[in-house]
């Protein structure tokens, strides 16, 4: 057990030199190989739910399935307000599902996908671009420019941060909590870990030596703080997310 | 350029805090790889078979619905038949009421007229017996009257020539 802590990022696996500059190698990382795990989790989860669908009579399985469908459904109907938004079901669930598995992965002891912010990035990418393209959609190009500059000229500057920030603030919302649940976790991991081998570390002799490797303490404790850090944590960010995307959307679509 | 230049496994560890240009990309990728998954898997079934249930919840209200307003047709259509029904049975009562009124005023009428045909022959018949045995009174008197009237007379009279006298006389008496 190392007397040093540190959090580090995810993994290089391998790198693919592009030969483009500027952009760089396309690096395999640990953040990708997780979230196709997290893919397969979920495609398989999916396939195996919507098995043998029946009219009648229907399974457990199946009207797990319909309730999961209806919760989406009701998500994005309740916050949005109309059905006008059906389109964005399947993506807001795409989009709740990846992150609430992706960010309870790390239960299994792989690293999520989620405490890389390259993947939240991405995420706040995409909805950004819905948010921006909803703006234009509604008002036409002139109009969402001239949204700038409401109610003064003097404010454009402003805006076009609160804009800015918009995709900023939650990507770094998400990444930050999940990264601290990634230290949180392994500082309790640590600190359990030098316990043990001080208490054990007592017992003389090689017995004594042998078992101080051991972080007996860490059986527990991390445990009951992983219902916060990573149960709680990881369902709450998940949600606010797409709570966001639904109600950045659903107000872009209002004329304004 | 072989595949060692190309490919490198390494063993580094990416910054903490940073985003990855590359990783973004394949990020946004898979997230729309996920999006269509879910739809297809997840999403088109589901949907699919809450339609179907639906339809077919739809498909049962609007045939009770049918049903129902068959039914009322049909109640409608007995009620009306029942009180034609009804009113028919009381016109084929009424009717053979006036008929049996009408025989029966026949039938009376048919033995008034017997008894009315029975009495005046009844009558003629008496009639014709009085005038029967008062023409044999008459035959009888005028037999008896001869007779006296020969013992009398003590002489032949001659039966023809008096006869006539005495139906005469007899007629004038009687009738």
């Amino acid at each position: 057990m190392s007397k040093e802590f540190s959090v580090v990022g995810p993994k290089v696996y391998a790198t693919i030199r592009t030969g483009i500059p500027v952009l760089g190698d396309l690096k395999i990382t640990e953040t990708l190989v997780v979230t196709w795990i997290v893919m397969l989790i979920i495609t398989g989860l999916c396939i195996f739910l919507t098995r043998d669908l029946k009219m009648e009579n229907i399974s457990k399985r199946q009207a797990f399935a319909e309730m999961l469908v209806e919760m989406g459904n009701n998500f994005v109907r309740n916050n949005t307000g109309s059905t006008k938004f059906d389109k964005l079901i399947p993506f807001v669930s795409a989009l709740f599902v990846t992150s609430v598995v992706s960010n309870l992965i790390s239960l299994t002891g792989l690293r999520s996908p989620t405490a890389d912010l390259s993947t939240e990035a991405a995420w706040a990418l995409v909805v950004f671009t819905m948010i921006t393209a909803t703006k234009i959609k509604t008002n036409g190009f002139g109009g969402y420019l001239k949204g700038f500059t409401t109610p003064i000229a003097v404010m454009t500057p402003f805006n076009i941060l609160s804009e800015l920030a918009t995709p900023v603030s939650m990507a770094c919302r998400h990444f930050g909590n999940i990264l601290s649940g990634v230290v949180i976790d392994g500082l309790i991991y640590w600190a359990l870990g030098l316990a043990s081998a001080a208490l054990l570390g007592l017992i003389p002799g090689a017995v004594g030596d042998f078992l101080s490797k051991i972080p007996i303490l860490g059986v527990g404790l991390p445990a009951i703080t992983g219902v916060y850090f990573d149960w709680f944590s990881g369902c709450m960010q998940a949600f606010i997310f797409c709570m966001l995307t639904v109600m950045y959307i659903a107000n872009a679509a209002e004329e304004g | 350029m072989g595949i060692k230049a190309l490919l490198a496994v390494t063993a580094e560890n990416q910054a903490l805090v940073t985003v990855n240009f590359w990783t973004l990309i394949l990020q946004i990728c898979n997230l729309f790889i996920q999006v269509f998954l879910i739809k297809k898997f997840l999403f088109k079934p589901i949907n699919n078979i809450l339609e179907k249930r639906q339809n077919l919840a739809d498909k049962a209200i609007k045939e009770a619905r049918e049903a129902k307003e068959e039914a009322d047709s049909l109640k409608d259509q007995y009620e009306s038949s029942l009180t034609k029904a009804h009113s028919e049975a009381a016109q084929i009562v009424s009717d053979a009421q006036k008929e049996a009124q009408t025989k029966a005023d026949a039938l009376v009428q048919d033995a008034q007229k017997e008894a009315a045909d029975i009495k005046a022959r009844a009558a003629a018949d008496i009639e014709q017996e009085k005038k029967k045995a008062i023409n044999e009174a008459k035959d009888e008197i005028g037999g008896l009257a001869m007779d006296i009237a020969g013992k009398v007379v003590e002489k032949e009279i001659n039966e023809n020539d008096h006869k006539k006298l005495i139906e005469d006389f007899i007629s004038k008496v009687g009738a």
